[in-house]
């Protein structure tokens, strides 16, 4: 059965790339624009891994995980950002792993695959 | 009327401004007013949340009977989990045209300095304070091991306004290949004022502050907490060593205590005096004992470590990074007397 993936990004043609590249590997993808549409998602169905902006209208990437934390530990969460920046706000640590945009999007999948194998 | 003062080792001049506010409330942290909130129900740092940081690394303090990376620890030091540098030897400098790199490498850990994420350092019991220190000389000693790492600086963020990212109190420990700017600048400012005055330009600096006492806010066998004569900052205060010595790793047991005492004090009187400021606290040392002693063979005689806090008060603006001029509007005998009386 396929592994379940929450993609959270407000571009809309960058979530749409994601969503094919990530589909052809195998997974399950629901996309969401915004940090709101992802929480009703999170409480309406079971995901097994969530990638994330950080930078996004309303509420950013970090009080997202920061509130999915609150409510559940143990899912993985990859921060999917295009600024080194936010690595110095240790709120960040509550992902377990922190992706640079690029216009590869090898590290994405090889950080997914891991997580999900762990 | 005011002063321009000069900071003796920098050499960098600073207005203090006595027309304008002469109460602490006048400098009360605004911080509160202007931070939002702090997104609350989770934490990295709380005890509980350790499966959410890198592996803790074996100086962490905590009940002889729990294992690592699980609840029952009393100051923990975990590296950074996404660090800006990462730890390998340094890579060769590189050049293109007039422009210089090297690959970023070097070391950043953070030491969490209690599992409570509400007890400030200030907060803490004095013994506490003192297993913060000496966690942090001991993980000092363990990075100068490594050679390559040039320069250790150990520094506190406390509150937004001072950088921090996350209310959880917590110090940083960054190590670099290479000694930065600023610290050549002090070691250079005392090396050239050992040569005038044939001591120690920090040893002197205490006994002057001594004598004069109107900027001492405490002092014990040990140590001095006191207001600097040129103070870039309201209520900025530097803690100087009684015994010299130009490495904080030397500080002695007795001595631990005794800092751990004096830190407590000083914290707790800025929070009573200016409503608990957001504030930086910086270890000023000499850099990796077997580089200085080889780069600054004099650097046992003429450096003196020593802590610096500056409480965020008032806002560095355009002045200030235009000419290097700080404006200073509580001159520094003033906040004595005010964190002398708390």
């Amino acid at each position: 059965m396929s592994k379940k993936i929450l993609l959270v990004e407000d571009e809309k043609p960058l979530c749409l790339l994601y969503e094919e590249e990530l589909s052809k590997e195998g997974y399950a993808v629901t996309a969401v624009y915004d940090a709101e549409a992802a929480l009703e998602a999170l409480g309406s169905s079971a995901f097994d891994l969530i990638v994330t902006d950080i930078r996004m209208p309303g509420k950013d990437g970090i009080e997202l995980i920061t509130q999915i934390m609150g409510r559940r530990k143990d899912i993985p969460i990859i921060i999917n950002s295009a600024y080194q920046s936010y690595k110095e706000d240790f709120m960040t640590w509550a992902a377990d792993a922190y992706v640079v945009k690029s216009s590869s999007l090898d590290e994405l999948k090889a950080k997914i695959k891991q997580l999900l194998d762990r | 009327m005011s002063e321009l003062r000069k900071d003796l080792i920098s050499g960098r001049w600073v207005i203090i401004a006595t027309g304008r506010g002469k109460k602490p409330d006048d400098f009360r942290s605004s911080e509160k007013r202007a931070r939002p909130e702090e997104p609350r129900g989770f934490c990295p740092f709380c005890e509980g949340s350790e499966v959410k940081t890198p592996p803790e690394i074996p100086t962490t303090l905590r009940s002889d009977e729990t294992s690592p990376d699980s609840p029952g620890w009393k100051v923990r030091v975990v590296p950074n989990k996404f660090p800006a540098l990462n730890r390998g030897l340094p890579s060769p400098k590189r050049s293109k045209g007039i422009f210089q790199w090297m690959e970023g490498t070097g070391v950043h850990e953070v030491v969490i300095e209690n599992p409570d994420h509400d007890r400030e350092l200030g907060d803490l019991p004095v013994p506490h304070i003192r297993d913060v220190l000496a966690v942090i000389r001991q993980r000092i000693r363990d990075i100068e091991r490594e050679f390559h790492y040039r320069y250790v600086q150990v520094f506190k963020n406390k509150g937004r306004e001072a950088g921090a990212s996350l209310s959880h109190p917590h110090s940083q420990i960054v190590a670099t290949p290479i000694v930065p700017k600023r610290v050549k600048e002090e070691i250079y400012g005392a090396e050239r004022l050992f040569r005038g005055l044939k001591e120690c330009v920090y040893c002197r600096i205490l006994k002057e502050e001594d004598a004069a006492g109107e900027r001492i806010v405490i002092r014990n066998d040990h140590f001095t907490a006191f207001t600097p004569f040129a103070s870039r900052f309201p209520f900025e205060t530097a803690v100087y060593p009684a015994r010299h010595s130009p490495f904080f790793t030397d500080i002695r047991e007795d001595e631990l205590s005794s800092l751990a005492e004096t830190m407590k004090s000083v914290l707790t009187r800025l929070k009573g005096t200016v409503d608990d400021p957001p504030y930086n606290m910086v270890l000023h040392q000499a850099p990796n004992p077997s580089h200085s002693r080889q780069a600054w063979p004099e650097i046992d005689r003429i450096f003196h470590w020593h802590l610096e806090i500056f409480p965020i008060l008032t806002k560095v603006a355009g002045f200030e990074w235009g000419t290097g001029f700080y404006i200073n509007p509580v001159p520094p005998e003033t906040a004595a007397r005010f964190l002398r009386t708390s």
